[in-house]
C-alpha cells in the first residue's frame, strides 16, 4: 500500500498541470480580456459586423461617432467628419490606428469585473483628446493637398490635432480598396524625407560632440562644392556660424558639420531622438523612420545630415522630438484618450525618457527661437511663444515637400507640432501658415469652452 | 443578483473543498503483526506487504528478509491470507513451507516464520480498538451538509428566476420543474442517508452544484432538452448509489471484472458496427429517439478493470489482461475517430499502470510509443493535423474564422462575461456549435462568469487531491487505484475540454465532467463519483464503505 501512496504523485502532477493551465489562462484573461471581448466575433456587441454601442466625442464633447444597433452615426458636419476620420476610424476597420479599432474595449464599456455586461446596451462615451474644430481648420488649411498635421500638448501628451489627407467622408462612399491611400494615416503610418527639419537632430549631435562649435564658421558661396559634389543653397549665405547656419538652414555648413560629427554620432543622436524605432502609445504603433549613415561615404553622409539621402522620418515621432526639446529633453508619450481625472494635468503625461540633455535641449530651443525671430517672423504667430524649424525636402518630384516643426511654450499653450505637405513647396511659405491657423483655432476653442 | 450567484457558489464550493482537503484520518487498525523480540506492528490496511524494503507496509529491517517478502491480506475478523512473493528464504506457516505465489489461510496465533523471523498475526484487542476508536473520533468530522444544502437550494431558485428573465418566453415548464425536482432529490438523498448514519456529503454537494449549472446551461441552450438531461442525472445518481453498495464488498467487485470486460467489449463492438452503419465514424449509438455514447459507460468499467488488490498486482496475468483490454479499447476508439476519448483512456491507463507497477521507465516508454502513434495519426488525419497547426495561433487571421472559430468565440464571449457573468440565458456563445458540450467552459464563463468557471475546475482538482490523500488510510489498493483512475479520467476530461476551448491545447471535443450537456456524460460523471466515495475512509462518512459495528 505504501508504494501506491508514493506513486500517486503522477495523479497529482496531472492536477498540477490543470491548475497551471488555468493560471496561464487566468493571466491571459486579465491581460487580453478586453481585446477578446471586443473581437468582431462577439455578437453581443456587434450587429452585422459593426459595433452596436458606444460614442466617441472630441475633447469638448462634440459627438464624432455614435455606434448604435441600427448602425454608425457620425458628426453632422461633413468637413469635421473628413478631418477626424483618421483619428476616429471607419467602421470597417480599414484605418488600422483609428480609435474604433484601438479603443473598442473602452467603447463597449468592457471591464474585467463585468465584462460587457450592460443592461442599457448603450456602451460608453469615450472622449478623445482631439479638438474637432481645430482638426477641421487644419483640414481646410491643407487645402486639398496631401499632408499631415499633428499637434500635441508636450506636458500632458494629449493629441489635440491629428489630420491626414487625402481624406474621405466616412458617412458617404468608402473607398473600396482596403489599401487605398485614403485609409492611410500619414501622421501615424507615414515615413517621409525630413529635409532641413532633420538639422535639429544633426544640431543636437553637434552641440554634444563639438565643444568648439562657438568658434565655428563656414564660408557659404551658394554652391559649396565638396569632393566634386555641390551642396547648393538658394543663394550664398556668406560667413555663417553654427547658430546662423541653422537659422538660414545652410546646406553647405550642415554638410560640413555632419562630416565633423561623423556617422556614428549622427546615428546615435537619431536613435536618441526616438526616430529609429516605432513609437507605441495607447495601442497604436507608429511607423518608424529609416536612415543610412555610411561612414565610408562622406557625400552620402553629408546629405543624410541635411535630411536628404535615404532619410525617412515619421511625423508623429518628429512631433514627440519637438516636445522633448520643449520639455528640457524629456519626451512625453502622446495619448488620444482624454482621461477623466485632472491628475494628468498636474503630473504631466507618461514620460518616454530623456531624449536630450537639458543643456542641449535649451541650446536647441534658443536656436529655434532664433530661427523664428530671424527668418519666419514672430509676428506671424502673434500671441505664441514659438520655436520652430522649416524643412523643404527634395523628393525628386517637381515641387519639394514642405515641413514646419516646432513648439510653443507657455502655461496655457504648451504645444508641439508638425506639419508636412507633400509637394507643398517651401516650408516657410506652405507649412508654417497651417500651423498658425491650427494654433489660433486651438486657442479660440479653448477660450470658448471656458 | 450576479454578485449573489458568485458569493453563493464560492460559499458552497469553498466549504466543500476545504472540508475535503482538511481531511486527516487516523487509519483503522485491523490487527497487529507480532514479531518475536521485535515488537508489534499495527496493521492499518486490508492488504500489507511484509518485507525489508522501506516501502513495505510492515517493515522488518533484517537481512534475512526479502525486500517484498510476502503479502498479508485480511479477509475477515479472524481470517487472514498470506502469500509468499517468491522470497529468497521462503515463508513457513505452522511448520509448513509455503509455495511462492499461492495463497494460504492463516488465523491469529498461527506461527509465521520468514527468513528466520518468528511472527504471528494478533487480533486487535478490544482495548486497542477502543483507543483507535477514540483517535478516529478526534479526526475532523465531515462538515454538516445543511447549510450547504440551503445555499444550493437558494442558488437553484435564483437560477430559475434568472433563466426566466434571461430566456423570457422561451423557458419551458419542464425545465423549471426539473431544477426544482433536482432540489427535492438532493434534500431527499441527504436526509435519507443522513438518517442511515452517513456523514460525508461534500462530494455529492459539489456534484449537485455542478449538475445545477449543467441544467442551467442546457436550459439556456435548449430548454426542451432539460428533461432528458434530468432523467440521465437521476439514472446516474441511481447507478452511483448502486455502485457504492456493490463496492462495499471487495471480493464481489473483484469477481465482477471478467463480466465487465466482456460487457465493455460488446458495447464497443456494437458501437463500431451500429455507429458505422448509420453515421460513418462516430461514437454514438441511436436507439429510437435516444442516443447514447457507449465509450462513456465503458469508462466506468475501464477503471474497475484496471484496479486490483495488492495480491493480484503481483500476478503477471492480471497485468497482461489489463494491458490487452486497454489496447482493445484504444483501438476501438481510434476506429471511431474519437481521439479525445482515446487520449483520456490512454492517460488513465498510464496512471493506473504506474500505480500498479511503479515502473517509471515503462511509463516513459509507453508514452513515447503513443507519441509516435500520435504522429502517425496526424499524418493520416489531415483534419487533426490542421488543428495542431492552428494550436496557439487561433487569433491568426488565417484561422480566426475557420479552424479557430470555436476557440476565438469561446474566448470572446467568455471574456464578455467578465468575472461575474452576463446571467444565465443571456449568453450568445450558445449560437456557436457544440457550445454546451466541448465549449462549455466558455459557456459558463459568459453566463456565470470567470470566477464560477474556475471554481468548477477547482472542484475537480479537489476531488483528485482527496483521492490521493485517501490512500494513506485505504483498505485495499483496489479502492485507491479506482479513486486515482477516476480522478485521472476527470482531470483529463477537464484538461482537454478547458485547454481545448481556450487554445492551450488543440480542440479535441470531450466533455467537462458534470457540466457539459449530454445524458451519457452526466450519468457517467455521477456514477464515477462512487469510486471517490469508496476511497473516503473518514469514519461513517461514505455510503460506499461498510459501516463499522
Amino acid at each position: 500500500m505504501r508504494k501506491q501512496e508514493r506513486r500517486a504523485w503522477l495523479c497529482l502532477s496531472l492536477a498540477l498541470l490543470l491548475f497551471v493551465g488555468i493560471c496561464i489562462f487566468g493571466v491571459r484573461f486579465v491581460r487580453d480580456g478586453g481585446k477578446w471581448a471586443s473581437f468582431y466575433g462577439n455578437t453581443q456587441i456587434y450587429t452585422d459586423g459593426l459595433i452596436n454601442r458606444g460614442t466617441f466625442t472630441d475633447r469638448y464633447d462634440e459627438v464624432l461617432m455614435e455606434c448604435t444597433d441600427e448602425g454608425v452615426v457620425y458628426n453632422g458636419n461633413s468637413s469635421i467628419r473628413k478631418a477626424t476620420v483618421h483619428a476616429v476610424g471607419d467602421p470597417e476597420g480599414n484605418i488600422a490606428s483609428g480609435a474604433i479599432s484601438i479603443y473598442r474595449s473602452q467603447l463597449i464599456g468592457y471591464d474585467l469585473l463585468n465584462g460587457t455586461y450592460d443592461t442599457s446596451k448603450a456602451g460608453k462615451k469615450v472622449k478623445l483628446t482631439i479638438d474637432a474644430e481645430a482638426n477641421e481648420a487644419a483640414y481646410y488649411a491643407l487645402g486639398g493637398r496631401t499632408g499631415a498635421v499633428g499637434v500635441y500638448n508636450w506636458k500632458t501628451g494629449e493629441i489635440l490635432c491629428m489630420v491626414s489627407t487625402p481624406s474621405f467622408d466616412p458617412a458617404g462612399y468608402l473607398p473600396a480598396d482596403d489599401d487605398s491611400s485614403y485609409y492611410f494615416n500619414n501622421f501615424i503610418d507615414g515615413a517621409m524625407t525630413p529635409g532641413s527639419t532633420f538639422k535639429l537632430v544633426t544640431s543636437a549631435a553637434v552641440i554634444e560632440t563639438l565643444s568648439n562649435r562657438d568658434s565655428y564658421s563656414f564660408e557659404c558661396d551658394g554652391v559649396n562644392e565638396y569632393e566634386g559634389t555641390e551642396f547648393n543653397d538658394i543663394s550664398g549665405h556668406g560667413t555663417v556660424n553654427f547658430r546662423d547656419a541653422l537659422a538660414v538652414s545652410c546646406n553647405g555648413a550642415f554638410g560640413d558639420l555632419t562630416r565633423k560629427v561623423g556617422a556614428k554620432a549622427l546615428e546615435e543622436y537619431t536613435r536618441k531622438a526616438g526616430l529609429m524605432e516605432p513609437l507605441k502609445f495607447d495601442g497604436i504603433t507608429t511607423a518608424s523612420g529609416s536612415f543610412s549613415f555610411p561612414s565610408d561615404d562622406n557625400i552620402k553622409l553629408s546629405w543624410a545630415g541635411i535630411g536628404q539621402a535615404d532619410d525617412l522620418v515619421n511625423p508623429c515621432e518628429m512631433m514627440v522630438y519637438m516636445g522633448a526639446i520643449a520639455n528640457g529633453g524629456e519626451a512625453v508619450q502622446p495619448t488620444l484618450i482624454k482621461s477623466a481625472t485632472f491628475i494628468k494635468e498636474l503630473t504631466g503625461g507618461k514620460s518616454l525618457g530623456r531624449y536630450l540633455d537639458e543643456d542641449t535641449a535649451n541650446e536647441l530651443r534658443s536656436m529655434m527661437k532664433n530661427n523664428v525671430v530671424e527668418n519666419y517672423g514672430e509676428d506671424n504667430f502673434y500671441g505664441f511663444d514659438i520655436y520652430a524649424k522649416t524643412g523643404t525636402a527634395q523628393t525628386g518630384s517637381w515641387n519639394p515637400d514642405a515641413w514646419f516643426v516646432g513648439f510653443t511654450d507657455g502655461e496655457e499653450s504648451p504645444y508641439a507640432f508638425v506639419v508636412w505637405i507633400k509637394e507643398g513647396g517651401h516650408g516657410a511659405d506652405a507649412a508654417a501658415p497651417v500651423v498658425r491657423t491650427v494654433l489660433n483655432q486651438l486657442e479660440a476653442d479653448k477660450e470658448y469652452s471656458e | 443578483m450576479r454578485w449573489l450567484f458568485v458569493v453563493l457558489a464560492a460559499y458552497i464550493l469553498l466549504i466543500s473543498i476545504v472540508s475535503l482537503l482538511s481531511t486527516r484520518c487516523t487509519p483503522e487498525i485491523w490487527g497487529y503483526f507480532l514479531v518475536e523480540d521485535g515488537g508489534n506492528y499495527p496493521i492499518t490496511h486490508w492488504e500489507n506487504v511484509i518485507g525489508r524494503s522501506r516501502s513495505a507496509d510492515i517493515n522488518i529491517p533484517l537481512k534475512t528478509m526479502s525486500g517484498n517478502h510476502a503479502i498479508l491480506s485480511r479477509k475477515s475478523e479472524d481470517k487472514w491470507v498470506i502469500k509468499d512473493l517468491g522470497s529468497r528464504n521462503g515463508t513457513v506457516v505452522n511448520g509448513f513451507p509455503l509455495e511462492p505465489g499461492r495463497r494460504y489461510l492463516v488465523s491469529p496465533g498461527d506461527e509465521i516464520v520468514m527468513g528466520g523471523v518468528h511472527s504471528t498475526v494478533a487480533p486487535a484487542s478490544l482495548e486497542e480498538s477502543r483507543n483507535n476508536e477514540v483517535m478516529r473520533r478526534m479526526d475532523k468530522v465531515p462538515v454538516a451538509p445543511w447549510k450547504i444544502l440551503l445555499a444550493i437550494t437558494l442558488f437553484q431558485l435564483l437560477t430559475i428566476v434568472q433563466l426566466v428573465i434571461g430566456l423570457g418566453e422561451n423557458i419551458t415548464v419542464g425545465a423549471v420543474l426539473c431544477i426544482i425536482l433536482l432540489s427535492v432529490v438532493m434534500w431527499t438523498y441527504v436526509t435519507v442517508f443522513k438518517a442511515m448514519g452517513r456523514k460525508g456529503f461534500e462530494m455529492e454537494m459539489i456534484a449537485f452544484f455542478m449538475s445545477t449549472i449543467n441544467l442551467a446551461v442546457t436550459a439556456s441552450f435548449d430548454p426542451g432538452a432539460v428533461v432528458k438531461e434530468f432523467v440521465a442525472l437521476m439514472l446516474g445518481l441511481g447507478l452511483m448509489i448502486f455502485m457504492c453498495y456493490y463496492l462495499q464488498d471487495l471480493d464481489r467487485t473483484r469477481k465482477l471484472k471478467p463480466t465487465l470486460i466482456i460487457l465493455s467489449a460488446i458495447l464497443l463492438i456494437l458501437n463500431l458496427v451500429l455507429g458505422k452503419a448509420t453515421f460513418g465514424a462516430t461514437n454514438w449509438i441511436e436507439i429510437g429517439s435516444y442516443t447514447f455514447q457507449p465509450s462513456e459507460i465503458v469508462k466506468l468499467a475501464f477503471i474497475c478493470i484496471g484496479a486490483s488488490t495488492l495480491e493480484d498486482l503481483y500476478d503477471k496475468n492480471n497485468t497482461i489482461v489489463y494491458a490487452g483490454f486497454s489496447l482493445f479499447c484504444l483501438a476501438c476508439l481510434a476506429l471511431m475517430s474519437d481521439f479525445g476519448t482515446a487520449l483520456i483512456f490512454f492517460a488513465t491507463y498510464l496512471v493506473v499502470s504506474f500505480l500498479r507497477s511503479g515502473d517509471f521507465s515503462r511509463l516513459i516508454f509507453t508514452g513515447a510509443g503513443a507519441g509516435a502513434m500520435g504522429l502517425m495519426i496526424l499524418k493520416f488525419k489531415p483534419y487533426i493535423a490542421s488543428r495542431f497547426d492552428a494550436w496557439g495561433n487561433v487569433w491568426d487571421p488565417q484561422y480566426i474564422d475557420s479552424i479557430g472559430y470555436q476557440q476565438t468565440r469561446t474566448m470572446a464571449f467568455g471574456a464578455g462575461g467578465g468575472l461575474l457573468g452576463l446571467g444565465a440565458g443571456n449568453g450568445s456563445l450558445k449560437y456557436v456549435g457544440a457550445s454546451n458540450t466541448d465549449l462549455v467552459f466558455g459557456f459558463v464563463m459568459e453566463e456565470w462568469g470567470f470566477i464560477i468557471a474556475v471554481l468548477l475546475v477547482l472542484c475537480l482538482i479537489t476531488l483528485t487531491i482527496f483521492a490521493v490523500m485517501s490512500i494513506v488510510a485505504g483498505r485495499s489498493t483496489f479502492y485507491t487505484i479506482c479513486a486515482c483512475g477516476a480522478a485521472t479520467m476527470f482531470l483529463m476530461q477537464t484538461i482537454l475540454n478547458v485547454f481545448g476551448a481556450v487554445d492551450l491545447f488543440p480542440l479535441t471535443g470531450v466533455t467537462f465532467p458534470f457540466v457539459s450537456t449530454g445524458g451519457t456524460s452526466l450519468l457517467t460523471s455521477w456514477a464515477m463519483l462512487a469510486y471517490f466515495k469508496a476511497a473516503d475512509m473518514r469514519r461513517d462518512a461514505s455510503l460506499a464503505v461498510r459501516k463499522e459495528v
